[in-house]
């Protein structure tokens, strides 16, 4: 759920978010913000903290008494101060603008890990068809082969994993690994791909990573 | 008070009382009167005249000392008035009497100066605010609509911010009043915030960010340290050289009292005759004249952001070799107990 009272950001915040398979509603009545979100029930908020009535610092630790609905506060005030105090509050993080919007999918992303058990990139193991990814120790496997991955290949392999049949830019990959601490280079990334490529043949899934010329890369 | 100035000040009163004791004098021959008369009458008028010579001169002479010595003494001068006493003779009263008046005026206009000082703080602060909305409409905006919004758009759109930035950071920084929460502080997610925001601009200049072990903690503000890093690696990459490996090294050195945030570069470096001179306002020296991209404020800011959160901030060059930036934190042992 987005709490933002500029229209033309809330629009592009929500098209941002549907493109990445989430479902997105727009808080609409700002007087009554407290019902609307308890009768929407969200997974998530983003809340501005300049919004008419009520300002999201207020309206979230109304919001604390009653629920612990994930809130992520975003503002244009960068300042330790006020973040500080929105954690205080009980904000689980704050962003601040303007924001890299990779980056702000990425803090929703971990947000959502951090707080929902059922969510679908928790817990130890992924699949992928017949393949079981074991995050926690690194290493694919399918009946009785095993093949380690090093943690860049991880990073990329979750990624796509948690985005699968949809393009995935380089530039997503790119965020994704340097927010991990990797700072690779384009030729890292090449190359780490084309490793990550050779392990899943290895493994009986040639071509499952295709590469979408000037888009990027889209496991299918 | 020097003594022959202030005699030579009073001459006239000599010049009085010889005058004076002349005529004196010729009034009693006139009149033939008695010797010892005229001695005594004599001694009368040199005694008079001196009592009135030193007399002054001991009541003035501890006030306007006073006044002098404390004005040199006093790094705030015009605050003398409160180290004296109020003085006991007429024209002292009338001189401290006006300069309490001036002082009053003084403050008033002060105080109305920072009064519009921090009215346009806070007017740049709001504005800056008002502006980053726009930014993250953009932002979002190039993102999501990449068919008909170039990706070349991201870099000077990143430029923008920066240079937003960077007016927000020298008002805060400007400012009298503390705008800073000092806490314990991972620098490795400063590094890593620093390394996102600035990745388009690496990848695109193809600089290495590498980052070395940097699991330390630091007490500082972690916002304005990102800013300060920002301009720092900012720096790096307007700076770089053209060769075929360019990277940017950050790595930190912890010792018993203090740790040192290391930032390093090969990029074209700084020559020694400007290297003195890079944290001066508005210094852009010879690197910032051939690129014509130079404001001269990054590193002034930063070096009074520093200054304000307790770092030092030095920096080492050679000339077509490297840039190394150093910032070194204090570690608090008083903090260390709390712990």
């Amino acid at each position: 759920m987005i709490i933002e009272d500029d229209e033309i950001i809330a629009n592009e915040l929500s098209k941002l978010l549907e493109n990445n398979n989430y479902e997105v509603i727009i808080l609409k009545n700002f007087k009554d913000a407290l019902r609307e979100i308890f009768e929407v029930a969200p997974d998530l908020i983003l809340l501005d903290i300049n919004i008419p009535f009520i300002n999201g610092e207020a309206l979230l630790q109304d919001l604390r008494k009653e629920s612990n609905i994930p809130v992520i506060m975003v503002t244009s005030i960068n300042s330790e101060t006020d973040e500080a105090l929105s954690i205080s509050y009980g904000a689980d993080d704050y962003i601040t603008k303007p924001y890299n919007p990779n980056i702000l999918l990425l803090r929703i992303g971990a947000v959502l890990r951090r707080t929902k058990t059922n969510y679908n990139t928790n817990g130890n193991e992924l699949t992928y068809k017949e393949l079981k990814f074991d995050y926690q120790k690194g290493i694919i496997k399918r009946d009785d082969i095993e093949i380690e991955l090093t943690k860049n290949e991880m990073i990329i392999f979750s990624y796509l994993l948690n985005h699968q049949n949809k393009i995935v830019t380089r530039e997503e990959l790119m965020t994704t690994l340097w927010d991990n601490s990797e700072y690779v280079n384009e030729n890292a990334l090449t190359v780490n791909i084309s490793r990550l490529r050779n392990k899943l043949k290895e493994i009986g899934y040639e071509d499952a990573i295709d590469t979408r010329k000037g888009l990027g890369y889209i496991l299918s | 008070m020097k003594f022959s100035k202030y005699f030579k000040d009073n001459l006239y009163k000599l010049w009085l009382f010889i005058a004076m004791m002349g005529l004196n004098l010729l009034i009693f021959l006139a009149f033939k009167v008695d010797r010892s008369v005229i001695l005594s009458s004599t001694f009368l008028y040199v005694l008079s005249f001196l009592l009135i010579l030193f007399i002054p001169y001991f009541r003035k002479k501890k006030f306007y000392d006073d006044l002098l010595a404390n004005i040199a003494s006093l790094d705030k001068s015009y605050l003398v008035l409160e180290t004296l006493a109020k003085p006991e003779f007429y024209e002292g009263e009338l001189l401290y009497q006006a300069l309490y008046e001036i002082n009053k005026s003084m403050n008033e206009n002060v105080r109305l100066i920072e009064e519009h000082l921090q009215d346009f703080k806070e007017y740049i602060e709001m504005w800056i605010h008002e502006v980053k909305i726009p930014l993250s409409t953009l932002a979002l905006i190039s993102n999501n609509h990449r068919d008909k919004f170039d990706k070349k758009a991201k870099l000077p759109l990143k430029r923008l911010e920066d240079y937003v930035d960077q007016v927000l950071y020298y008002a805060r920084s400007e400012n009298a009043e503390k705008d800073y929460l000092i806490k314990e502080t991972d620098l490795s997610k400063v590094i890593k915030n620093v390394g996102l925001k600035n990745m388009d601009d690496l990848l695109e200049n193809r600089i290495d960010y590498v980052v070395e072990d940097v699991q330390h903690k630091v007490l500082t503000d972690s916002k304005w340290l990102e800013f300060i890093l920002g301009q720092i690696v900012n720096n790096s990459i307007k700076y770089k050289r053209d060769i075929a490996s360019s990277y940017i090294k950050i790595s930190v050195q912890d010792e018993e009292k203090r740790t040192t945030l290391i930032i390093e570069d090969n990029g074209i470096g700084i020559k020694e005759a400007d290297l003195k001179q890079v944290f001066d306002k508005s210094f852009t020296g010879e690197n910032g004249r051939n690129t014509n991209k130079a404001t001269g404020m990054g590193l002034f800011i930063a070096k009074n952001m520093c200054k304000k959160l307790g770092h030092k901030i030095a920096i080492d060059s050679k000339y077509n070799e490297y840039t190394k930036v150093l910032i070194t934190f204090a570690k608090d042992k008083y903090y260390d107990v709390l712990k």
